[in-house]
């Protein structure tokens, strides 16, 4: 169920910056749904894809 | 063209690759048009994949293989799958590349080959605990830049 894919930003510019990609890696949760910055611990993560799925 | 990975980087890559467990597969979906790097993320994917026997390597095109694109969701060139095979069966775990996995992100890269082989997220019991129930998509996109 999940898809996990790393976005080269320079090189899809329209994405990245439709996500406010400002500093790197950013994590973004079901196309915009949720950002994460920074390469945050696993149970961070977690809880923000949690907290996409409750809305 | 001359080779991407140097001697010293190759040999490197086999010691890692020397604790493969099981074989992954790598689709590179390129694209004709406005594809600044599918030319050198190919070359790439295929210099990785001779490294070791137990990778194997198909080449696809984002529009004569749209069904496959679609398929597994590949809407980038230059798009790479790392995939588990068990001998013609393809098992996709999600995991993508889009656009050059270069500096940082080729380690990534060859990170990514060695859990997908491993067949083990090494994700955290209660992290695996809400996955089994997992009934929605998600899409994760990691933002990285070529530095």
């Amino acid at each position: 169920m999940i898809q996990a894919e790393m976005v080269e930003a320079t090189e899809f510019p329209e994405l990245a910056s439709r996500h406010g990609v400002s500093g790197v890696p950013q994590t973004t949760i079901n196309d915009g749904k949720a950002h994460v910055v920074g390469a945050v611990p696993e149970t961070n993560l977690l809880a923000e894809i949690q907290r996409v799925l409750a809305e | 063209m001359a080779l991407l990975l140097n001697d010293d980087i190759t040999q490197q890559i086999r010691e890692v690759f020397d604790g493969l467990k099981n074989p992954v597969h790598i689709m590179f979906f390129g694209s004709e048009k406005n594809c600044a790097y599918c030319d050198e993320t190919r070359q790439l994917a295929e210099e990785v994949a001779a490294l070791s026997d137990l990778l194997s390597i198909e080449i696809y095109d984002m529009d004569a293989d749209a069904d496959l694109a679609v398929k597994y969701n590949i809407d980038k060139a230059p798009g790479l799958v790392i995939a588990a095979k068990e001998g013609e069966q393809v098992t996709d775990f999600g995991v993508r590349m889009a656009g050059i996995p270069s500096g940082h992100e080729f380690t990534s890269l060859i990170q990514d080959i060695v859990l997908v082989s491993n067949r083990d997220s090494g994700l955290n019991p209660q992290t695996r605990e809400f996955l089994k129930d997992l009934d929605k998509p998600i899409l994760l996109q990691v933002y990285v830049t070529p530095t």
